[in-house]
This record gives C-alpha cells, structure tokens and sequence, in this order.
C-alpha cells in the first residue's frame, strides 16, 4: 500500500510538469491548428535561459520562470510572423504547419547545438535532489516545486481564458474561427498573441524542466512523440483534456515501471496514443474542428 | 556573355576542388551529433578534429592534407548505414572511422567489412561485433563489454576493507546493445549472434554469482524517452541493495540515475556506473558525485606514451594541449578517439599508404614489442580485433576530480573511498 502511494505521488507531480509542457502544445493547436512539433524545442530554449541565469547570477530555476517565458514568447512571435502567418489562409493550413514547424524544431535545435553544443546540463537549485519524508513516504521537493507552480500557471492560464476578454476571443477563435471574425474579434491579431501565450508556456515548462531531466539541444526528439500522446489523449485543443491526459499517464505509467517493469513504462505513452486514435480520435475532452 | 562568364567561372572552381580533392586524403565518420548519444557522439568528434588538425598542421599524411568529412546520423543506425555507404561509393574516402556506440558499430561493421574498410572502433565493446568471422575490426578502448562485470566487482573485492563487502547487489541498465552486453556477463548469460542465434559465449554462472553476491534487483529502463528515474530508484532503495550498478551508454542516463538515488536518499555501499566521466556528470550533481566509481578508458594521469605525424604525443602532451585549447581537461570520450587517430596516423606513416589492405595487415601484425602507441596506452590486437592485454580503468569521484584507483597494477593508483559517503 505505502508502495502503491508513494508511485502515486511520483506520478502525479510529474503528471503536472508534464501537463505544463502540453499546455501550450494544446492552446496553439486549439486556436491556430497548428500542430507544433517545434514546441519540445522551445522548452529546450526556456531551460537554456534558466539555466544561463542560473549559472551566471544564481537566479533559482523557479524564478527565472517570468524571463524564460517572455524570451521564448519573444521568440515564437517572430517565429509566427516569418512562417505561419503568410500561410494562414492556405487550405491545406493545418497539415503544412506539421512540416513548418518540423523544420522550424530542426533549424532551432542546429542553432541551439553550434551555439551551446550537444552537452547535457541541469540547473541544479539546493531542492533539486531533496525530498521531505513522510514516514516511510517522501516526496521529491523537486517535482513538488515543479507541480506546484505548474498547477497555479495552468490554473491562471484557465482563469485568464475563461473570464478575461481576450481568453474569451481566444477561446471563440478556437472554437470557430469565422464566427468569432464575423462578430468582430481580430483573429490575426488573438493567433498572434496565443502562439506567444503558447510559447511563453513552453519556456515557463523549460524552467522547471531544466531542474528535473537533464537537458540538449536534441534531447526535444524523445518529448515530441510523449507529449504528442498526452495530449492526443486529452484532446487537441484542450486544456483540460491536456492536464488530465498529462496526470493519468504519467501516474499510469509509473504505475507500470513500479509493478511491471521500468522496460515497459515509456509504451504506456505510445500505447495510449494508438489506442485513442483507435477508439476516440478526438481524445477524451477533444474539440470538433470548425 | 555574362551566362559564359559564370559557366567558365564554374567550371574553374569544380576543377580547382576537384583538384585539391585528389590532392587530399578523405576519412568519412558518421557521428551522433543529435539524438541519445549526442554527448558522446559530438566529444568523439572533437578527439577526431583534433587530431587531424594536428596532423595537418604537420604536413598531413603522404604529403597530402588530411579532410575529416564526418556527418551527424542522429543516433539512428540505418542512417549510420547509409552515410558509410555514401562515403565509400560517393565520397570515394579514403579510410573510415568508427562511430560511438555498440548498438551503430554492429551494423556499419557488416558494410564495412564488405568493402574491405578498415574499421577503428572507438567505442563498440559488445563481443558480438567481434565474433562474426570480420578482419577489418580493431578495437581502440578494453575488453568487450561482456567482461566488464569481472573488473566491475574486483575492485571492490580487491580494494574495499572486509566490513565494506557489499553481500547483495541491485543490477540496473538502460535496455541498449552495449549495456545488455555487460548485463549478460554479470548474470551469466547466453550471448548470442541476432538473428542467427549463433552462440557467442556462455557467460555462466556470471561474475555476480562468482563474486558470491546476492542479486536483489535486476531492471532494465527503455533505450529511449525514459524519465521516471525517481520511481526506478525507489525500486532499488526498497530492495536494501549493497551494491548498485547501474550500465547506461550514455551519461544523460547516469545524472539521472544518480539524482534520482539521492533524492530518494539510498545509500549503497557502493555505487557504480558505467558513463560518467564527463564534466557533464560532475555539473548535474556537484559534490554528490563524491565516491562513484566509474568504468573507464582514460585518465589524465596514465602514463601512456604515443606519437602522432611523426612526432611524440603522449598522454601529458595531449592533456596540456587540449587544456591549453580549451581551458578545460579533456573528457575521456575525446581522448579515445584521439588515441584512435593515432593509430591509424601511425599505420599510414608505417605502410606509406591509405590502402585499407596494407593498414590492415600493418595493424593485424602488431604485438607487445610492436605496439601502435597511443594516450590510451598500448595496442595489438587478436585475429577478431580485439585488444591483447588491454586493461580498462575505475576511477572514483573525489573531492570533484576523477581519481584513478584501479588496476593497481597499471599506474600509480590514488586511494579509495569506502564506502561510498552518505548523500
């Protein structure tokens, strides 16, 4: 029993880290359709910000958050007014982005590398290999941290979306753009600021990151296809499907490297992603495309 | 006029480089620059640039200038396969050098070996590579990674006092070619040939067994996208092992590894690792790196003597240099493929030549009175391509400076530290 508990708070911390990552995957695609593969490497570019600021004035991983995320934000508004704004109005829109956003992931990674090279790193604050015990229990400080200020950034970010008037255009374009134009939203200029939303949560993700794996240039590979299936569970395009798809398979998949065996954990990811593009290809709490 | 202009001007250019590309010597390597063994695949890299730089810089080979064409495969074997490929057919390269990793050297072996290519391995341990019948195989670090248990345990038996003999051992690794191999020696194991089923060697009753060891856990965490470390480390607190070793192939996995243990504040007798040499490792976990012990190729302090372009090169000489380049010490995984270089620098200055078949022959005829020398120490080889009386090093974390403590027999070995401190 103690095990099963002990796996289970694992899981669900980095269920929120996780769901942090997802977060903007999932508002850009719910808004733009954009189904950004670059967005593994963005959170590589917010941990390298966290992880510089760390190095060279101390500042704690968790409150380099604000400057990671406005510097990745930064970044994606260029991103989006050079690649996908001119595009918008192709009809083939949704499926080009996936090759837009594979080359833009691949041109950040090659800068990343010949700037930074291949060398792994972490940030490594005091928590980052602490825990508090419980008994025969402990909890990591630095997935507690993480889960922690993940939960109150994806709370916030649900807030903002629901009762601010800008969520509100967002969450109008996202679920029918054309209307949402006919009754005055500017679309152009709401796809602009959610994909800097999106990005500054990529980079917010990054800081935490950088303390919790070990991070490169090229390690964003092996996040595409996880991160791709939690929210694919969840739904594309929405948030709550994504911090849900993000908690059940991240404490599943503990689950499985407790009991089964830590060879079959990662499946768990990809298992789920078949079988939900099986049964319910619009993920548990999915949105209908307009 | 103008359209004449260019297509003249072209066609110079093509004939000037083609020119100065047959007034060259090419040597193709596919590396792993991006993927899982990025941090290796770039550091082995920087070994190869290295030391054709220095050999250019000393007139080349033949009179000619040394070109390093070395292309990213992105960790991926087929990719690995075909860049081999095109070297040789396209590329026209002269010579090749290995890549990292057993899991790319196994299959680029078979290609290279059908085109009669000498293959310096750099880091390929796993015995299977060795035992299919190849003769252009020559490996540049130890023993094959089937064998690394028997070292892996002897250091303790050998070096730890009575009081800090660990009784029980938990056996954790990353689910690669490489580490699987060391796994298998350990737990006595059938290494077969894939596909075939061919029997390599019967590995049992297994170093744990022959050590008298307890085995209490044995895991294997998936090649890639695993992340779950602290759970994995929970696993080993709660089996109360002794002794932990943990085999991974790349040192990514060996900072998780470790983190993960210390924040779940297991405390083994003894913890040890087979990457981890990198200044990476140290940097992920800062004093908590005090008393791991590591499997290693190199160490700065190895007296080793080598040449390279003709001139002396030994172990204290590379290290100044490349402190001297680079403000740092080197990592390991830059030195073996230095020392690799200077092998085969050593071969094309013996024979006069770039034909694979006279180097071959050159390297195959090497003994311990003939030896190429290299920063990695002495080397011959048996008919499969792997090393004669080649030792393979443990060096223990102290004090944030990796401190070689085994053999004894090799070099002047520092003390160790048993048991491993608390975290």
């Amino acid at each position: 029993m103690i095990e099963f508990l002990q796996v289970l708070i694992l899981g669900i911390c980095l269920g929120f880290v996780y769901a942090l990552m997802v977060s903007g995957l999932t508002l850009i695609f719910g808004v733009m359709r954009i189904v950004n593969l670059a967005h593994p490497i963005l959170i590589i570019c917010g941990a390298f910000v966290s992880y510089w600021l760390f190095i060279l004035i101390g500042l704690d991983p968790i409150l380099s958050i604000p400057i990671a995320g406005l510097v990745v934000a930064a970044l994606g508004v260029v991103i989006y007014k050079l690649i996908f704004e001119r595009n918008a109005a192709q009809q083939t829109y949704s499926e080009m982005t996936v090759l837009l956003t594979f080359g833009t992931a691949m041109v950040i990674d090659g800068i990343l590398s010949f700037v930074f090279h291949n060398t792994q790193r972490t940030t490594s604050p005091s928590y980052a290999t602490d825990a508090i015990f419980i008994g025969d229990i402990f909890i990591p400080l630095a997935q507690l941290y993480s889960g922690l200020v993940s939960s109150v950034i994806i709370v916030g970010l649900a807030v903002f979306l629901k009762y601010s008037d800008f969520g509100i255009a967002i969450r109008a374009t996202s679920q029918n753009r054309t209307s949402a134009e006919l009754v005055g939203v500017n679309v152009k200029f709401v796809c602009l600021i959610s994909f800097g939303i999106g990005c500054a949560l990529a980079g917010a993700a990054g800081a935490l990151v950088s303390f919790i794996f070990s991070f490169f240039p090229s390690r964003h590979w092996e996040w595409i296809a996880i991160m791709m299936s939690l929210v694919v569970l969840g739904g594309m395009g929405s948030l709550k499907g994504a911090v849900i798809g993000a908690i059940v398979l991240s404490v599943v998949s503990s689950m499985v490297g407790a009991f089964i065996s830590p060879a079959w954990s990662t499946m768990v990811f990809f298992l789920s992603l078949f079988l939900i593009l099986i049964i319910r290809p619009k993920g548990l709490f999915g949105i209908q495309s307009d | 006029m103008r359209i004449k202009k260019l297509a003249l001007t072209a066609l110079t250019l093509f004939f000037s480089f083609s020119l100065y590309a047959a007034e060259t010597i090419k040597i193709g390597a596919s590396m792993p620059l991006t993927g899982m063994f990025a941090v290796p695949g770039s550091k082995h890299l920087e070994g190869y640039q290295m030391c054709v730089d220095i050999i250019n810089q000393n007139g080349g080979w033949l009179g000619k200038d040394v070109i390093l064409l070395a292309i990213d495969n992105r960790s991926d074997t087929e990719t690995s396969i075909s860049q081999y490929e095109r070297f040789i057919n396209v590329d026209k390269v002269d010579l090749v050098f290995g890549t990292f990793s057993s899991k790319l050297t196994f299959p680029t072996s078979t290609i290279l070996a059908k085109y009669n290519y000498v293959l310096p391995i750099p880091s390929g341990g796993a015995l299977r590579i060795y035992r299919r019948g190849f003769k252009n195989l020559f490996y540049f670090q130890s023993n094959p990674a089937e064998y690394y248990g028997k070292q892996l345990l002897a250091v303790v038996r050998d070096r730890a006092s009575a009081s800090d003999q660990p009784k029980t051992v938990a056996l954790v690794h990353a689910d690669d070619f490489f580490a699987n191999s060391i796994a298998n020696g350990l737990l006595g194991k059938k290494v077969k040939l894939p596909g075939s089923g061919k029997l390599v060697e019967d590995m049992a009753p297994g170093y744990i067994v022959e050590a008298g060891m307890k085995l209490v856990y044995h895991e294997q965490w998936p090649e890639e996208g695993f992340s779950d470390w602290l759970t994995l480390a929970n696993s080993i607190k709660n089996s109360g092992a002794e002794m932990v070793i943990g085999m991974m192939a790349s040192p990514e996995e060996a900072v998780q590894l470790s983190r993960a243990l210390k924040t779940v504040r297991h405390n083994p007798k003894h913890l040890m690792l087979t990457q981890g040499t990198q200044s990476e490792f140290l940097e992920g976990l800062g004093d908590a790196t005090e008393g791991i012990m590591i499997y290693a190729a190199w160490h700065d302090d190895a007296p080793y003597e080598g040449t390279l372009a003709g001139q002396r090169m030994n172990n204290s000489d590379f290290v100044a240099k490349y402190k001297a380049m680079n403000g740092k010490l080197p990592d390991e995984d830059v030195a073996i493929t230095f020392a690799l270089c200077q092998g085969i620098d050593q071969a094309v200055n013996a024979t006069r030549s770039v034909d694979n078949a006279r180097i071959m022959s050159w390297l195959h005829t090497r003994t311990s009175r003939n030896p190429v020398k290299t920063i990695l120490g002495d080397y011959y080889w048996d008919s499969t391509g792997l090393p004669i009386n080649k030792q393979a090093l443990i060096v223990q974390w102290q004090g944030s400076k990796l401190k070689f403590i085994y053999p004894t027999n090799e070099f002047q070995a520092s003390s160790m530290i048993s048991p491993k401190p608390a975290w």
